[in-house]
């Protein structure tokens, strides 16, 4: 099975991609590829927040957004070494959601991991995010890490 | 779950080594087309929609000869944009050509921040065209009012990210260009009911110098020009980048040109010159005409009205993402306070960037109502369109001067190369430009100011407060029971 696994540099999706390994059993996965998608007409076209700062502190002279989407996949990638599968590292640009979605189609992927965004207010009002889009029109099962509770509150 | 489901992959080879393995030339989304289309909506839709009566006020009837002018020097510039980005991918645009050409810190910064700064005065004065457009179709509401709800939309679009879609960019471009041929075939009409009077295509009416009163109609008509340098920002998405950029950029620029010297003539065939200069907003005077058969002019200026704001609405939306956009690349060289990095963290907008520059737009809007409302001269619109006209011409002078500076660098067999004659050209047009403007209004020179002040104040806030290489302090995770 090949399993698609999304990042957009945020921290949430390495804890997904951390998830996946969890509980999957590697001898059933051949080939995990791990996906960046690159907003070119975004605001801020990839924010990588999963490599250390000062790796990060890209000057003008060093390669944009592409750089920081390659880091984020890095980081995730090697979440899965020696892990068993074979681990690819992927970078599109587009709309997320929409690029998931047909990476997910063309590797013929048997599951994608996506993590979902934040609970915060912008998420119940405001369109749809990536994570929703992906599980609506995903053409395979698709698992959705949801961010842990806000302050764990004792029991 | 199909264990067999890996069959049809075609599997890729890791090109040349590199980290990340290609996906069939998917890899970058951004088509020539798309690129022609973003060039040419971004261009449009900054000026001719609101400037046009200020130009044929300065010029008289032969007011396209200055939208000719001024878009050959911005299209000339576009070539040196076109040469660097070819040589150049990343997105940071002409504060990485400054700084490849001269390596000195203060110029970069100074740069970066003429550039920030322009891109706050555009969104002012596109702002306020938008307004003069609402008040065509609802003039209940005061015009500043329209003004701060158009920003605060717009930062909140931005906000969503719904500025992805390409389409929805190809889209709008298409409407910029219906509203210019709707005014052209309004032209044609009239041209072909006999009426037209072509020697007012040759009157320059001022009472001076022609060539100074041209110079004076490019100076007000080059904002019309400007927006082509954000290209830069999808340079890097671009799909073969040395192929397609300068065949989009300057495609684009010149079919502009071609538009609007065609809408200029239009619009001095069929209003008398004098009702142009003194309409806000100008080109609508033309659909007001009543020369369309079958359909009632009040009708056709609402919807003139309609398009003229899409037209704004998209060129705006691109100074609003790149603001941000700046800011967080500062931000990352520990220029600026690390803050402008921060991340929404479902959202992946640079949210506090994006808040403060709506205020800083905001800000300039309120402020330069308040001087306008207390007798200021100039309308909001000229005065801010003149501040992001210095500027940028300040910032295209020192580009070209660098993409001739940085000839014999980096080049291969790829690379574009700018006519260097033409450059030169373009260098003294954009220098004359610059010269003109100021001397015509020194004022501007203080607004300048008082924007890169902004910019200064940032780079001082981060040099006193941002020393404890604080870096950028990314959303951390909010708990650490999520990392199982």
């Amino acid at each position: 099975m090949h399993v698609v696994v999304a990042t957009d540099g945020s921290q949430q999706s390495l804890r997904a991609a951390k998830q996946l390994k969890s509980f999957a059993d590697p001898e059933k996965i051949t080939d995990i590829s791990v996906i960046a998608v690159i907003r070119p007409l975004a605001a801020v076209a990839f924010a990588d927040d999963l490599s250390p700062v000062d790796r990060r502190r890209a000057d003008v002279e060093a390669g944009g957004f592409r750089e920081a989407a390659a880091s984020s996949v890095a980081t995730v990638a090697a979440v899965f070494d020696g892990w068993g599968p074979k681990v690819h590292k992927k970078i599109r640009s587009g709309s997320p959601a929409n690029e998931i979605i047909k990476a997910a189609g063309q590797l013929n992927a048997g599951l994608v991991v996506v993590a979902a965004g934040g609970r915060g207010l912008s998420d119940v009002v405001l369109v749809g995010s990536t994570a929703q889009r992906v599980q609506h029109y995903a053409p395979c099962p698709v698992l959705v890490v949801r961010p842990a509770p806000k302050k764990p509150r004792k029991k | 779950m199909d264990d067999v489901a890996d069959k049809g992959i075609t599997e890729e080879a890791p090109r040349g080594g590199g980290p990340v393995d290609d996906d069939g030339g998917l890899r970058r989304s951004i088509t020539g087309k798309q690129l022609f289309f973003y060039t040419l909506g971004d261009v449009l839709g900054s000026g001719i929609y609101v400037l046009i009566g200020l130009v044929a006020a300065a010029v008289g009837g032969a007011f396209w000869i200055a939208f000719a002018v001024g878009v050959s020097v911005a299209a000339i510039t576009g070539t040196a944009y076109a040469e660097l980005v070819t040589k150049y991918p990343q997105a940071a645009g002409a504060a990485l050509y400054v700084n490849k050409a001269f390596g000195n810190k203060a110029l970069t910064f100074l740069i970066t921040i003429a550039f920030l700064s322009s891109s706050f005065a555009a969104a002012g004065s596109l702002a306020s065209g938008f307004a003069s457009y609402f008040a065509e179709v609802w003039s209940g509401p005061p015009t500043l009012l329209v003004t701060l709800v158009f920003i605060l939309i717009l930062t909140i679009i931005n906000f969503i990210g719904i500025t992805e879609s390409v389409v929805v960019n190809v889209a709008m471009t298409f409407v910029e260009v219906a509203g210019l041929l709707i005014v052209m075939l309004i032209a044609i009409i009239f041209i072909a009911q006999g009426k037209a009077d072509f020697g007012v295509l040759t009157e320059i009416d001022t009472g001076g110098n022609p060539a100074l009163a041209i110079l004076a109609g490019v100076s007000l008509s080059f904002f019309a020009m400007t927006g082509f340098e954000n290209t830069a920002n999808v340079a890097e998405e671009t799909i073969e980048p040395h192929k397609t950029f300068p065949r989009a950029l300057i495609g684009g620029m010149i079919t502009a040109g071609v538009i609007y010297v065609l809408v200029s003539m239009a619009a001095a065939l069929t209003v008398p010159t004098d009702e142009l200069a003194a309409a806000d907003p100008a080109l609508i005077e033309v659909v007001k005409q009543g020369i369309l058969p079958f359909v009632s002019s009040g009708f056709m200026a609402t919807l003139f009205a309609v398009i003229a704001m899409i037209a704004i609405t998209n060129t705006t939306l691109v100074a609003i993402v790149t603001q941000p956009r700046i800011l967080y690349g500062m931000a990352n060289e520990d220029v600026v306070p690390s803050v402008f990095a921060k991340i929404h963290a479902s959202r992946r907008s640079p949210w506090v960037g994006l808040i403060f520059c709506g205020i800083v737009v905001a800000s300039l809007l309120i402020i330069g109502t308040a001087l306008t409302s207390t007798g200021g001269g100039l309308d909001l619109v000229a005065r801010l369109a003149a501040v992001t006209v210095v500027l940028l011409l300040f910032i295209y002078a020192l580009v070209i001067v660098s993409c001739l500076k940085l000839r014999g660098q980096d080049e291969d067999e790829k690379t574009f190369h700018a006519n260097t004659p033409l450059l030169w050209i373009g260098l003294i047009g954009n220098v004359a430009i610059l010269y003109y403007t100021i001397d015509d209004d020194p004022t501007s020179l203080i607004w300048c100011a008082g924007l890169i002040g902004v910019g200064v104040a940032l780079y001082v806030a981060e040099s006193l407060f941002g020393k404890s290489g604080s870096g950028t302090e990314h959303d951390e995770p909010t708990t650490s029971k999520g990392d199982l």
